[in-house]
């Protein structure tokens, strides 16, 4: 039995309390991509906005309190910014729901500029949506230092990147876990600053009037956005190095070549953006080929080397399967899935077909919700069970996995499949030659209710064990 | 004629910086873009009576306004576009350049004696023609081309606008202030066939990342680009100096681990 940090709990709670809401959200627009609820189709993009802001924003602080309680067990992570992370991650997601609910602002999760300036939502809406990620950006940013910090307390750069590994010694042995926090948190400094920028830029247009270079703030925009996904996925799988050896009873070493995996991260990942640009024309088409090379880069060495560790550690391991294990594992598999969907559509000839359909909810989707939710629910659990050392019940444990995969895949599928069949994205309703694409909705619809009830089934599991956490938390 | 010249580039510069100062003008240009042109009758220099469609044909065409009594802008403009052509190249190989009279009183003399003025009357890719009062209102209307007749100055007041148009359409269109050399250049470069991917909005952006050099063609960084780079700066200056900091500490006063955490278990 080990007690669970208090703020890891709330980390917990806050992710309980939205993720079933942003998953509403998501069922309604398929719903009316479906053609049923005819009559609230002009909040469609509202919703799409907040859905998209909403989940990107929580699993984001969610893969980041797993990775402060992970710093947890080596050093020690300030309280006080934990705290301050949380306030200020409530009082921008207050001010996000303001200027959804109240203004309409519907800007989409990435806000291209100057759409925030130029839709039918009051100014103020804008203003607001832009406080709040102005909000969200200074904590998380203060946040990361933080823990930076935290991990500069006991270890060197050198040792914390694992260049001793590089340099073929051994010693001193640093868990992979933290090399792979301090390389997504230094990336994660430089996607928050690229936030901070951009947030510059678009004040100084609101107060000033002076306008932006639409190219220079997309590139700003998606270094900012694109990254901070990127490195919340990196976190989870941070987790999965922490735990699953727990399960498996084997260690899950770093070693050269994990080393070298994580190094080319934090050398490339700031470069994979770029292929979210490959359709604007007047980017210069050297970054276009930089833009493919580094998501190849930067995602292959680090996924081949995690899933081929990970299969090394089960395979013939005595493991023990949990809810913990089960979902640690299902969202290595999911990243790797999600992978396979981000590589293709990050290829420049795949990507003139598939950019602006379906197929590109259906990759993020995959490695957002099978992979990055699998894996922090998974350590969400394995939090709670190690306070609570409650009995477990394999047979319900199994049906929440069951319900969640095949709900998720489902849910993923009809995208995937819409993407194929041509079916463009960001449509609240399909004309009659699209027809289809109304018919894969309403499946998903079924589908994605399914991973509802897998997970209100999860939160019965692990609520149990939270509130008893929350009682002996440290 | 020297003082007429004088007062000629005054106008111009005038209106260079009325236009430079006023927001609209990049909108104004950015209108005409893909408008049709109509296909109105010309009466040439030389007496020839030709459709403009027969002039833009098999190549792209040059468009620009004057009349023979100005006291103002026109003569000056026409010498700058004139020179401007030469300097750019591709004129005749890669497209033509019409100097249409918009003032109904001129006559295929009065622009003959212009073409010759500017030494232009023997030049197989210049044309200057007239055209009647009905389809000059046509060409004048769709183009946008504002212009006032003053009674009592018997002068017009009018801009100055270059348009290249190719299949009948507007490619690109400059007003006034597509004086400045480079923004020639990038509608002569277009007129040629190139792709511009980029084109700046005067005045209206601090920043870019790329720009696009009209007198090579190649697309260079900007001081936007520093911009881009910034992040990753920063990020690396902020885990050095984060941990430089952490090195000054003791180290030796790390937390110790609990019996129960996942890599001491991991390592058993």
């Amino acid at each position: 039995m080990r007690p669970a940090n208090s703020y890891t709990l709330y980390w917990m709670g806050v992710t309980f309390l939205l993720f079933p809401i942003l998953i509403l959200l998501g069922i309604y627009m398929r719903t009316v991509q479906a053609g049923g609820l005819a009559g609230t189709v002009t909040w469609f993009y509202p919703m799409m906005t907040l859905h998209g802001v909403g989940m990107v924003g929580v699993w984001y602080v969610a893969a980041m309190a797993c990775a402060a309680d992970i710093l947890g067990r080596y050093t020690e992570p300030s309280p006080a910014v934990r705290g301050l992370a949380l306030g200020g991650t409530l009082v921008g997601v207050l001010l996000l729901l303001a200027c959804v609910f109240l203004g309409k602002f519907a800007g989409g999760w990435y806000f291209l500029y100057p759409l925030p300036f130029k839709g039918e939502w009051p100014a103020w809406s804008a203003v607001a949506f832009l406080l709040s990620l102005t909000v969200l950006g200074a904590t998380w940013l203060v946040w990361t230092l933080d823990l930076l910090r935290a991990i500069a307390k006991k270890y060197t750069l050198t040792q914390a990147l694992g260049w001793h590994y590089l340099a073929g010694r051994d010693e001193p042995a640093i868990p992979p876990s933290i090399m792979i926090i301090t390389v997504s948190l230094i990336a994660g400094v430089a996607a928050l600053a690229a936030g901070v920028i951009v947030l510059v830029l678009f004040y100084q247009e609101l107060f000033t009037g002076a306008a932006s270079d639409a190219l220079m703030v997309k590139n700003l925009t998606f270094f900012f956005g694109h990254t901070l996904v990127n490195l919340a996925m990196y976190l989870g799988v941070a987790a999965a190095y922490e735990v699953l050896p727990q399960y498996a009873g084997r260690p899950w070493k770093a070693n050269k070549i994990v080393a070298i995996s994580w190094n080319t991260v934090l050398l490339i990942v700031l470069f994979a953006y770029f292929h979210h640009l490959y359709m604007d024309f007047v980017q210069p088409g050297t970054l276009q080929y930089i833009g493919q090379i580094a998501s190849y880069a930067s995602a292959i060495p680090a996924a081949v080397v995690t899933i081929f560790g990970a299969l090394l550690l089960v395979y013939r391991a005595r493991m023990r399967w949990n809810l913990a294990s089960l979902l640690f594992f299902l969202g290595l598999i999911g990243w790797a899935v999600g992978g396979m969907g981000a590589v293709i559509d990050s290829t420049i000839s795949a990507n003139v077909r598939l950019h602006n359909t379906l197929w590109v909810p259906a990759h993020f989707h995959t490695y957002m919700l099978a992979g990055l939710v699998f894996l922090v629910f998974a350590y969400f659990y394995h939090c709670s069970q190690e306070a609570a050392a409650e009995p477990e019940r394999a047979g319900r444990q199994k049906l929440v996995s069951v319900l969640m995969v095949a709900g998720a895949y489902g849910f993923f599928l009809m995208f995937y499949l819409s993407g194929a069949y041509s079916v463009p994205r960001r449509f609240a309703t399909y004309p009659a030659e699209l027809a289809h694409g109304g018919a894969f909705s309403a499946i998903a619809a079924v589908f994605a209710t399914v991973f509802l009830v897998g997970f209100l089934l999860y939160l019965a599991e692990t609520g149990s064990r939270w509130y008893k956490a929350m009682q002996t938390a440290s | 004629m020297g003082i007429r010249l004088l007062i000629g580039a005054c106008a111009v510069i005038l209106s260079l910086a009325a236009q430079g100062a006023a927001p609209g003008v990049s909108v104004q240009e950015s209108r005409l873009i893909d408008r049709a042109v109509p296909d109105i009758p010309l009466q040439l220099a030389d007496g020839r009576s030709v459709q403009i469609s027969e002039l833009w044909r098999d190549r792209p065409l040059l468009v620009t306004f004057f009349y023979r009594r100005c006291s103002g802008v026109c003569i000056p403009f026409l010498e700058w576009v004139r020179n401007a052509t030469r300097e750019a190249g591709g004129i005749g190989g890669d497209y033509r350049v019409l100097a249409l009279s918009f003032d109904d009183a001129d006559t295929a003399s009065d622009v003959a004696a212009q073409a010759a003025a500017l030494g232009l009357r023997d030049s197989p890719h210049w044309f200057f023609a007239v055209a009647n009062r009905e389809a000059l209102a046509r060409i004048t209307g769709a183009l946008d081309f504002w212009h006032r007749y003053d009674p009592a100055r018997r002068q017009y007041e009018h801009n100055a606008l270059i348009v290249g148009i190719e299949d009948g359409r507007v490619m690109r269109a400059l007003v006034a202030s597509g004086v400045e050399g480079g923004r020639m250049r990038e509608l002569v470069w277009e007129l040629r066939g190139s792709f511009i991917p980029f084109y700046a909005v005067p005045g209206q952006t601090a920043l870019s990342c790329f720009t696009f050099d009209a007198v090579s063609g190649e697309t260079r960084l900007d001081w936007g680009m520093l911009l881009l780079m910034l992040p990753a700066l920063l990020a690396l200056a902020a885990a050095v100096g984060i941990f430089a900091l952490g090195s000054r500490r003791n180290r030796g006063g790390m937390k110790t681990i609990a019996p129960g955490g996942a890599w001491i278990t991991s390592h058993r």
